[in-house]
Formats: structure tokens, C-alpha cells, sequence
């Protein structure tokens, strides 16, 4: 099933065309996009730097993922809000794009991780925790959600 | 407009004309960028965040200074060394863009706030830093830096419009 159509109908909706026919909405909505890109990666990294056995190893992990969970969710509902605007009116521009594709794939397998095992293991006593495999989670959220950021910004320079 | 002569003789240099004339050098030096600048920035915000009492209420200041810091210099001196060489590859584009000196003049700022905390109010971390309430001079400093670094990220990305830039740097620029 092609999701051509569901890309050429985003273009046409209001929001697409006020942001395509504005000045300042799509510099604003980035410049928010960005930072809270920075505060989401920051609470994803001191998670899973605590995973990998880095970073803040006297505190206990569940401390941790409790303490930053409300930044985690915070800037994901920003990037939410900031993207949507950015996904539609760009939609014809990301459908041809494998760069866009490669974000989105990534995205979607990191935020299973991490509302499943990540989360669980951020759950866990230190003592249950073991060494090997939460050393793979925090390797590979890491690594997702950078190839989310990377895909992201390779959007808009080879496309 | 400072520096001209600099950015000028930049701009003429075999290694600068090399960069910007490369396909692959600017997409991989702004995405090296912008991953490293998400790490810093991410990872001071918390640091912030702490100094000003909203987040990691429970970690000593020190362990965070310790524990978080030598991930944070990494990511800083990546950021900084790609973001030089973007400049690099092209000197004079960057030299007329208002968002660029805007941007490089607030992260001074931000280095005298982090070396003004760390000569006053930090040479007392031990007595405070266990504290979910931090003292007045941490707040001040991580409010500050909070308040600095979102807005070096956000003239960051504003250094692509370049044609949205107050009346007065328009007429600065065609002055010269």
C-alpha cells in the first residue's frame, strides 16, 4: 500500500499551507524543534550512560529514570507539537527522501525500546540489573536515537 | 563589521576553498554538529537544571561535576571543532550573518557565567551540594546558562535565515 496519497494530502491541509506561506512559523517551530531535542537527548544520555556503567554510577537506576522521566516526556510532547507542523508541510519533500525513512524506522524502534525494556530495566533494583544487558540497552537507545537525529538533519541536506 | 581581514584571508586559503567546495564536508560537518551539540547542550541542561534545584534534586553537585562533566567536554569539543570548521568553509557567508556573532558573543557569556560560578559560589559546593535547595548564586548561574545555551541553540539555527536579520545589520552590511 503506497503512502503517496497520505503525503500529498498533508501538503494540503491548512496548517501546511500557513506554515508554507509564512515568514517567521517555520524558523520558530524549528528553533523550539531544536532545543527540545537538547533536552530530550539530555535525559535520554544520563539514562544511558547509568546503563552503560558510566556517568552517574552512585545513583541508583530507578532514581534516575524517575528523575528525568518528566523531561523525557516534556520535550517529547514539544518535539510532537513542533514536528507536526514541520512533517506536513514538508511531507512531499520527506516522502522522496530515504533520509526520512531512515528517521522514522529508527524512531519507531527506539520508542519501543524504550517503553518496554528500557523502562523496565530503569524499574529494576541495581542488584537485578546484571552488567551485559543493560550495557546493550543503553548502546543501542543511544545509538537509535542518534540515527534519528542524524536521518533528521540529513533530511534537509541531501535530499 | 570586526575581523574582516581575518575572514577574508581565511576565505582565500587552499584547505578553505577545499571544504566548501566538497560535496560530502558541509552535510557531515553540520550533522557531527548538531548530534554533539544535542549531547552538550543536553547534558549542561541537566547540570543547570541542578544548580537551579528542578532536577536530580538527589545527586551531590560534585558527583555530577565528576561523574557527567568529561562526557559534557567531549561533546563540547566536538561541538566546537566542527562548528570551527563550518565557519572554516565558509568565512565570509558566516562574517555577514547576524545570528553567527550573536551566537559566538552569548557563548563568551556563558563561559564568564561558568568561570564566574566556579570562582565564587562552587568553591562552597561541599557545604550545599547535597541540598535539594541550592544557594542563590547557583540559581543565578544556572538560570543564566539555562537562559544561554537554548538561545545559542536557537541562533544556531536561525544562522540559515539569513535574510531574516534586523534593518540595521542590512544597512551595516552594504555600508562596507
Amino acid at each position: 500500500m503506497s503512502l503517496l496519497p497520505l503525503f500529498q494530502w498533508m501538503t494540503t491541509t491548512s496548517l501546511a499551507q500557513y506554515f508554507s506561506a509564512t515568514t517567521w512559523s517555520m524558523p520558530i517551530v524549528q528553533i523550539i524543534h531544536l532545543v527540545a531535542v537538547a533536552l530530550f537527548s539530555g535525559a535520554v544520555i544520563v539514562v544511558d550512560l547509568r546503563l552503560m556503567g558510566r556517568g552517574l554510577t552512585g545513583t541508583p537506576i530507578r532514581q534516575l529514570a524517575k528523575a528525568t522521566e518528566p523531561y523525557l516526556i516534556l520535550a517529547f510532547v514539544v518535539l510532537l507539537i513542533t514536528g507536526t507542523p514541520q512533517m506536513l508541510s514538508l511531507a512531499m519533500k520527506q516522502y522522496y527522501s530515504p533520509f526520512f525513512w531512515w528517521k522514522a524506522e529508527a524512531m519507531l524502534v527506539a520508542l519501543i525500546l524504550t517503553v518496554t525494556v528500557r523502562r523496565k530495566m530503569c524499574n529494576m533494583d541495581d542488584s537485578q540489573l546484571g552488567s551485559f544487558w543493560p550495557k546493550v540497552v543503553g548502546l543501542t537507545s543511544l545509538g537509535l536515537w542518534s540515527g534519528v537525529i542524524i536521518g533528521a538533519r540529513l533530511i534537509g541536506l541531501l535530499s | 563589521m570586526p575581523f574582516t581581514g581575518l575572514f577574508e584571508w581565511m576565505d582565500a586559503l587552499e584547505s578553505s576553498v577545499a571544504l566548501r567546495q566538497s560535496i560530502n564536508a558541509y552535510p557531515f560537518l553540520l550533522t557531527l554538529h548538531l548530534i554533539s551539540m544535542a549531547a552538550f547542550a543536553g547534558l549542561i541542561g541537566f547540570w543547570d537544571m541542578r544548580l537551579v534545584g528542578i532536577a536530580l534534586k538527589t545527586v551531590p553537585v560534585s558527583k555530577i561535576t565528576e561523574r557527567i562533566f568529561p562526557w559534557m567536554i567531549a561533546a563540547f569539543v566536538v561541538t566546537l571543532v566542527s562548528g570551527f570548521l563550518l565557519a572554516y568553509s565558509k568565512p565570509l557567508t558566516y562574517h555577514e550573518n547576524f545570528y553567527f556573532w550573536v551566537k559566538n558573543a552569548l557563548m563568551i557569556l556563558a563561559g564568564i557565567n561558568a568561570g564566574v560560578f566556579h570562582l565564587t559560589t562552587e568553591q562552597t559546593v561541599t557545604q550545599w551540594e547535597n541540598d535539594p535547595v541550592t544557594p542563590r548564586g547557583a540559581k543565578i548561574a544556572g538560570i543564566a546558562s539555562l537562559a544561554m545555551w537554548a538561545v545559542i541553540i536557537m541562533t544556531g539555527r536561525m544562522i540559515a535565515y539569513s535574510a531574516l536579520v534586523p534593518e540595521w545589520w542590512v544597512a551595516l552590511n552594504a555600508a562596507e
